[in-house]
C-alpha cells in the first residue's frame, strides 16, 4: 500500500464513527437543555423553585464532579464553599460591612474568594492519605458554619442576613430561573470540555494508575490545584446563587447533609461522566419532592442508593447508560503491530546520545538491591536487561525512570546527570516506560488511555481547554490522530473505543506500548512486556520493537523471557545479585558458562 | 504378576491458573508419591510459586487437582492444610510481633489446646537453634532461623505432604545445607515433600525425581539419577520459539 | 474550674480514644478505615437509653443488650460495607460503602429516636457532684478496654491470631488460619468497644443521633495523631484533644473551640502526616 507523507491511514471509517460517537453523546444534553429552556411552560411556580434549585446545585456539582469524578479525591465538605460563597454574595450586596456592591459584582468576589478557599481546602490531598483527606473536608465544613454562627457583627449570627437580589429581568422567578440555567448550561459545557481534554485525561490518570500519570509527565500538585481553584470558584458562585434563591440565609441552611448530597450525587452519577452527575443531580433534588415523607428520609435514600450503586454498579448511572461497550467484541481477536507505521510516528528527529548508569547502588533495608552497576543504553540498539530474581533489572530500571532515588553513583542522559525525586520529568526527556502490570484508566477507552501518553505535548492551557477555544481544539485533533496511528503501528486500532477493563491482558500490554509511543520517545524502557503473551504474540511483539530501534529510539528490554531477549537485542547485560555479571552480544551471553548458572540459578 | 499401579498422593491434572487476566499456568501435569521428593525447577516467571499457591488454594484454578484421592476444587487454604497439605510460601514470612512459639501454635490453631502446646515442642526439637528462641520476637530472628521457624510451622501439622516454595531463597550455602537436611530427613520420616527450587544442584542431589516449569507448562519430567539431566534442564529453558509446546 | 476543665476533658478524651481504637480494630482487620465507628458511639448512648430508660431495663441487662447491638453493627458493617470492596482494586469503594452505611443508621436513628437529644439514664444511684460518674465512668470503660486488649493479644491464640492478621493477611491465609471468622470477630469486638464508649459517655454526650458525624471526626483524631492501628497513640492523643477542647471551651468559648481544635489538628496533620508517633512506632497493639 502506497503511503504519501501526508495520508492518514483509513480515513473516512474512524473518523465517521467519531463523529456518531460524539452526535451520540451530544443527545441527552440537548434534550436537556430543551427541557429546561420549556420548563417554565408547563412547570408550576413550586416546582419552578425545585428546578432552579437543581441548576443552582448543579453549577456547584458540575465543578466537584472534577475533583471527585475526575480526580478521584473524597472531598465530602464541599458546602463549605456554599456557605462561603453565599454569605460573601449576601454580606457585599447587603452593605453590612462596606458600601453595597452590585450582586454580579458580589458574585464574582465571592467565586474568587471560593477559588482561593477552594485550593486550601485542596491542598491537604497532596499529602495526606484518602480517608484522612476525607475526614478534614468534613472538618472544613463545619468550622465554615461555626464562623457563620459566630460571627455576628458580618453574618448575622444565628438570625441570618438576606440573600442577594438580582435586578430585572432576573429578579422575577422565571427570571431568576433563566439566570441559574444559562449558568449551569455554562458549567456543562465547560467542564465537559475539560474532560474531553488532556486535563480531564490526565486527571483521570492521577485518580487511576498515579504512577503510570508521573511517567506520562503529568504534575499532580499543579492540575489538582488548578481543578481546586475552579471548583471552588463554581461552588462559591452557586452559593450566591443559593442566597438568593432562599431570600433568607442562616448557618442551618448548610448541613452536612446537604454536602453529602453534592458527594453521592457524583457518586452515583458515575465518575468521569459529565451526563451521569448531571442526571443524579437532578434526581437527587427532585426526588424528596414528590411525596411528603420522603423528604424526611431523603439522607437515608440518598446512602441507601449510594451503597447500591457502590456494590451493584460501581460504575453509577454512567456505567448502566453505557451502551454501546455493552456490545460483544469479537473473540478470537489477533494483535497485529504494523512495524511499518513505527518509522511514520517516530520520525521527529532527535539529537544523538546515551542513557548511562555509573556505578549507581541503591540497597533496601540493608539488602544490596543493585551494586556498583554500570549500563549503557545506545540510541538505536536494543538493549536486554536478564537475570534471575533478586538480580536488580526492575529496581534498575525503577531507578532510570525515576521511581527508586539512589544512593550513590549518578544516571546520566548524553552526559548530563538526570535530576532527581523528580520522576514526571523523565517524560519531558523523551525517556518513556511500561510497567510489570499494566497501569490503566480502566473505565476510558483505550484511545484516551493511549492519549495520555502525548498530554505532555499539548500547548493549549486549562482556561483555553475550558473554553474550547481554538488552540485546544487543534491539540486535541492532533493528539487524537497521533494515537490512532500509535495504535495502529501496535495493531490495536479496531479496540480504539473500547473501554480500556474489557480486554485481555496481551492488549493491555501493547496499550501501555501505544502510549509510550506517544512521548516520541529517544528512550523505550519496557519492564517484562512479554510476560502472559502468547508465543505468536511474542513474536510480534519483537518485530514491534526491532522497529522501533530502527528509527533511532534506544530500547532497554527487561526480560526473563530468554527467547525474546537473544532474537532482537544487540547487547545484552546480564545481572546477579546486583552486580553486572556479564554483557557483551547476545551470542557471547549466550555461552558463557556464569551466565547459564546464574540465570538457572546454579 | 500385575503390579498395582499406587495412587499418588498429589495428582494434579490440566492445571492453568493466574492472576487476573494473566494467565500463567497452562495445562500443567504432575504427580507426587506418597514417600517422595519432587522437585519443580525453572527460570523466573515460570510460574513454579503460581503452582504451588494453586494446589494450596490460594489462587482460584481450573484443571483437576487430587490429594489423598480427595478432589480439591473449590478448596480454600484452610481445607488443604486440614488435608494434611501444608504450604511453607515463599520470602519466609513469619509474623515478626509475635514469638518463634506463638508462631508456631497459630499453624495448629484448630488443634485442642493440650494437643497443641505437645506438637509445638515436638517442632521445636527439631530446630535446636529456634528451639532456643522459642520466647522471643520472630522478628529478632535472622533470615536463615525465620526460614527454618517457616519450615517448622509447615511440619508442626505433620502434613502427609510438604510443599517448600524456594526454601533457599537470600540463605548462606550453611543456612541452606540446614533446610535442605530436613528435607532429607522428612523423606526418611515419611512426608512427600514438593520443593519448587531455583539451585539446581542442590534439588537435583535431594530430590527423586523432577520436574521442569517454563512459561507456564513441564517441558521436562525425569528421574534424578538419569543422565545427561543438568544438560537437559538448560535446554528446557532457553529453548528457541520453535520448540514451544 | 480548672478541676472541671480536667475531668470533664479527661473523660471526653476517654470518648474519643475508645473512638479512635474502634477505627483502629477495623483497620487492623482488613486495613480499611470505616465512617461506622462514630455511628457506633452514637448507638451505645441511643440504645442504653432506649433499653434502660424508655424501656425500663434493669441497667445490666441494657448495658449487655447495648454492647450486643454494638456487635451486630460491626459484623453488618464487615459483611455489607467492607468485605464485598476487599477484593475490589477500587482503594475508595470502601470509603463511600461504610459512609453509606453510617449515614442510613444516623438518618434512621434520627427519625425513629428523635432528632432532639434524649437524656440518658442515670447508672448507679449516688448523689451527684466531686468526681461524678460522667466523669469516671468513660475513664474506667477506657481502662478496661485497654488492659483487656492487652490481656486478649498477650494471652489468648485468638489475640495473637488477630495480631497475625494484622501483620501479614497473607501469610496468615496460607497458614490456614480462618481469616475470614477472625475480621468478622475483629469487627465485632470493634462494635463492642464503639458501643461501650457511647454507653460509658452517654451521661455526657446524652442520646443524640448527631453524636454520630462528631465523634466520626473527633474519634478520628487520636488516630490519625497517634499513628493508624497504634491503640496506645490513640489513648495519649485521644486524652490530649480532650483536654485541649475543654481548655479552649473555657478560654474561647464553645463554636471558635471547635475552630480551634480543627486547626491545630490540619496544622499537625499537614506537618506529620503518619501521626506524631511517625515511623518510629511500628508495633500495632
Amino acid at each position: 500500500m502506497m503511503d504519501t507523507p501526508a495520508a492518514r491511514l483509513r480515513p473516512g471509517r474512524a473518523d465517521v464513527q467519531a463523529s456518531t460517537s460524539t452526535i451520540g453523546a451530544a443527545l441527552p444534553f440537548l434534550a436537556l437543555l430543551l427541557l429546561g429552556v420549556t420548563f417554565p411552560l408547563f412547570g408550576g411556580g413550586y416546582w419552578g423553585v425545585i428546578a432552579t434549585r437543581a441548576c443552582v446545585y448543579w453549577v456547584l456539582v458540575s465543578g466537584l464532579n472534577l475533583v471527585v469524578g475526575f480526580a478521584g479525591q473524597i472531598a465530602i465538605g464541599w458546602v463549605a464553599l456554599l456557605t462561603l460563597g453565599a454569605y460573601t454574595t449576601s454580606v457585599l450586596a447587603a452593605g453590612n460591612v462596606m458600601p453595597e456592591l452590585p450582586p454580579y459584582l458580589a458574585l464574582a468576589i465571592a467565586a474568587v474568594a471560593g477559588a482561593a478557599f477552594g485550593l486550601i481546602i485542596g491542598l491537604p490531598a497532596l499529602r495526606l492519605r484518602t480517608f484522612y483527606f476525607a475526614i478534614t473536608t468534613v472538618g472544613f465544613a463545619t468550622i465554615v458554619t461555626q464562623v457563620a454562627l459566630a460571627w455576628q457583627s458580618v453574618t448575622g449570627g444565628g438570625v441570618g442576613v438576606p440573600g442577594p437580589i438580582f435586578p430585572e429581568p432576573f429578579s422575577s422567578q422565571w427570571g431568576f430561573y433563566y439566570f441559574c440555567f444559562s449558568l449551569a448550561v455554562i458549567c456543562t459545557w465547560m467542564t465537559a470540555n475539560v474532560a474531553a481534554s488532556r486535563f480531564g485525561r490526565a486527571l483521570t490518570a492521577i485518580r487511576d494508575a498515579e504512577v503510570a500519570a508521573e511517567a506520562c509527565g503529568i504534575a499532580k500538585p499543579a492540575l489538582l490545584a488548578t481543578v481546586f481553584l475552579f471548583s471552588g470558584a463554581v461552588a462559591a458562585m452557586a452559593g450566591g446563587l443559593f442566597a438568593a434563591l432562599q431570600s433568607y440565609i442562616t448557618p442551618d441552611a448548610f448541613t452536612l447533609d446537604l454536602s453529602i448530597l453534592f458527594f453521592i450525587a457524583i457518586l452515583i452519577g458515575g465518575r468521569g461522566s459529565i451526563l451521569g452527575p448531571l442526571l443524579a443531580t437532578i434526581l437527587l433534588t427532585a426526588l424528596p419532592e414528590f411525596a411528603a415523607p420522603l423528604v424526611a428520609w431523603s439522607t437515608f435514600l440518598y446512602a441507601a442508593l449510594l451503597l447500591v450503586i457502590v456494590l451493584a454498579a460501581p460504575g453509577g448511572i454512567a456505567e448502566i447508560l453505557d451502551f454501546k461497550n455493552r456490545r460483544p467484541l469479537e473473540s478470537n481477536r489477533a494483535i497485529i503491530p504494523r512495524p511499518d507505521l513505527v518509522g511514520r510516528l517516530l520520525s521527529a528527529p532527535v539529537d544523538a546520545g546515551a542513557l548511562t548508569l555509573e556505578q549507581v547502588a541503591l540497597s533496601f533495608g540493608g539488602v544490596h538491591a543493585i551494586d556498583g552497576l554500570d549500563l549503557e543504553i545506545r540510541r538505536g540498539q536494543v538493549h536486554g536487561l536478564i537475570g534471575p530474581n533478586g538480580s536488580g533489572k526492575t529496581t534498575a530500571l525503577n531507578v532510570i525512570s525515576g521511581y527508586y532515588v539512589q544512593e550513590r553513583g549518578a544516571v546520566k542522559l548524553n552526559g548530563a546527570a538526570l535530576p532527581l525525586f523528580a520522576r514526571h520529568r523523565r517524560a519531558h526527556m523523551r525517556i518513556a516506560r511500561t510497567f510489570q502490570t499494566p497501569r490503566v484508566v480502566g473505565s476510558a477507552s483505550v484511545l484516551e488511555n493511549v492519549m495520555i501518553g502525548g498530554t505532555i505535548d499539548g500547548k493549549g492551557t486549562f482556561v483555553e481547554s475550558l473554553l474550547s477555544l481554538p488552540r485546544h481544539r487543534r491539540d486535541e485533533a492532533k493528539l487524537r490522530d497521533t494515537a490512532m496511528l500509535a495504535l495502529a503501528a501496535v495493531g490495536l486500532e479496531r479496540l480504539a473505543r473500547v473501554r480500556v477493563d474489557r480486554l485481555q491482558h496481551s492488549e493491555l500490554r501493547f496499550t501501555e506500548i501505544a502510549r509510550a509511543l506517544m512521548l516520541h520517545p529517544a528512550f523505550l524502557l519496557l519492564d517484562e512486556p512479554a510476560a502472559g503473551l502468547s508465543a505468536d504474540e511474542i513474536g510480534r511483539l519483537a518485530a514491534l520493537l526491532a522497529a522501533i530501534a530502527k528509527t533511532g529510539t534506544g530500547v532497554l528490554l527487561v526480560e526473563h523471557h530468554a527467547d525474546l531477549i537473544f532474537d532482537i537485542c544487540q547487547h545484552v547485560t546480564v545481572l546477579n545479585l546486583g552486580r553486572v555479571l556479564a554483557t557483551g552480544t547476545p551470542a557471547e551471553i549466550r555461552s558463557h558458562r556464569e551466565v547459564v548458572h546464574a540465570y538457572l540459578g546454579g | 504378576m500385575p503390579t498395582s499401579a499406587v495412587e499418588p498422593l498429589l495428582d494434579v491434572v490440566g492445571l492453568s491458573a493466574g492472576y487476573g487476566k494473566i494467565g500463567i499456568l497452562h495445562g500443567v501435569d504432575l504427580t507426587v508419591g506418597a514417600n517422595e521428593v519432587v522437585a519443580v525447577l525453572g527460570p523466573n516467571g515460570a510460574g513454579k510459586t503460581t503452582l504451588l499457591r494453586a494446589v494450596s488454594g490460594l489462587l482460584p484454578w481450573s484443571g483437576s487437582v487430587c490429594f489423598a484421592g480427595r478432589d480439591l476444587a473449590g478448596a480454600g487454604p484452610r481445607d488443604t492444610v486440614q488435608a494434611g497439605l501444608a504450604h511453607v510460601i515463599e520470602g519466609h514470612r513469619v509474623f515478626t510481633q509475635l514469638t518463634v512459639l506463638d508462631n508456631l501454635l497459630l499453624a495448629i490453631y484448630d488443634l485442642p489446646r493440650g494437643e497443641r502446646t505437645a506438637r509445638g515442642e515436638e517442632a521445636l526439637a527439631l530446630f535446636p537453634e529456634i528451639a532456643a528462641k522459642r520466647h522471643e520476637r520472630a522478628g529478632s530472628l535472622s533470615g536463615g532461623q525465620q526460614q527454618i521457624l517457616a519450615v517448622a510451622q509447615g511440619l508442626v501439622r505433620r502434613p502427609r505432604l510438604l510443599m517448600l516454595d524456594e526454601p533457599s531463597a537470600g540463605l548462606s550455602p550453611a543456612l541452606v545445607n540446614r533446610v535442605l537436611v530436613v528435607v532429607e530427613r522428612l523423606r526418611e520420616a515419611g512426608t512427600a515433600v514438593l520443593l519448587v527450587e531455583q539451585l539446581i544442584e542442590k534439588a537435583l542431589a535431594l530430590a527423586d525425581r523432577v520436574y521442569a516449569l517454563a512459561r507456564g507448562s513441564i517441558v521436562l519430567e525425569a528421574r534424578t539419577g538419569e543422565a545427561d539431566l543438568p544438560h537437559r534442564l538448560e535446554h528446557a529453558y532457553l529453548a528457541t520459539a520453535n520448540r514451544q509446546p | 474550674m480548672v478541676e472541671s476543665i480536667v475531668s470533664t476533658g479527661l473523660a471526653i478524651g476517654c470518648i474519643y480514644a475508645l473512638i479512635g481504637i474502634t477505627y483502629n480494630v477495623m483497620f487492623s482487620a482488613s486495613r480499611v478505615f470505616s465512617f461506622t465507628a462514630g455511628t457506633l458511639g452514637m448507638l451505645g448512648g441511643v440504645l442504653g437509653s432506649l433499653f434502660i430508660a424508655r424501656m425500663g431495663m434493669p441497667v445490666a441487662v441494657g448495658f449487655l443488650l447495648a454492647l450486643a447491638g454494638g456487635a451486630v453493627l460491626g459484623i453488618v458493617t464487615e459483611i455489607v460495607a467492607v468485605r464485598p470492596v476487599l477484593k475490589s482494586l477500587d482503594q475508595h469503594l470502601y470509603v463511600l460503602s461504610t459512609l453509606a452505611l453510617a449515614l442510613m443508621i444516623q438518618q434512621f436513628t434520627a427519625i425513629e429516636w428523635s432528632t432532639e437529644p434524649q437524656p440518658f439514664p442515670r447508672l448507679f444511684d449516688i448523689a451527684r457532684g466531686g468526681f461524678d460518674q460522667q466523669y469516671w465512668l468513660p475513664m474506667l470503660a477506657c481502662a478496661v478496654v485497654i488492659v483487656g486488649l492487652e490481656l486478649l493479644y498477650r494471652h489468648t491464640l485468638i489475640g495473637r491470631a488477630f495480631l497475625a492478621i494484622a501483620e501479614d493477611t497473607y501469610a496468615a491465609r496460607a497458614l490456614g488460619l480462618p481469616e475470614r471468622g477472625l475480621r468478622l470477630a475483629s469487627f465485632a469486638l470493634a462494635g463492642v468497644i464503639g458501643a461501650l464508649a457511647g454507653f460509658a459517655g452517654g451521661e455526657m454526650l446524652l442520646a443524640f443521633f448527631a453524636n454520630a458525624p462528631m465523634l466520626t471526626f473527633y474519634g478520628f483524631v487520636p488516630v490519625a495523631l497517634g499513628g493508624m492501628g497504634n491503640n496506645r497513640g490513640a489513648v495519649v492523643a485521644g486524652l490530649l484533644l480532650g483536654l485541649f477542647q475543654q481548655a479552649a471551651n473555657f478560654l474561647v468559648g464553645g463554636i471558635f473551640a471547635s475552630v480551634a481544635v480543627f486547626t491545630v489538628f490540619i496544622i499537625v496533620l499537614m506537618a506529620c502526616p503518619e501521626g506524631l508517633a511517625g515511623a518510629a512506632l511500628q508495633r500495632r497493639v
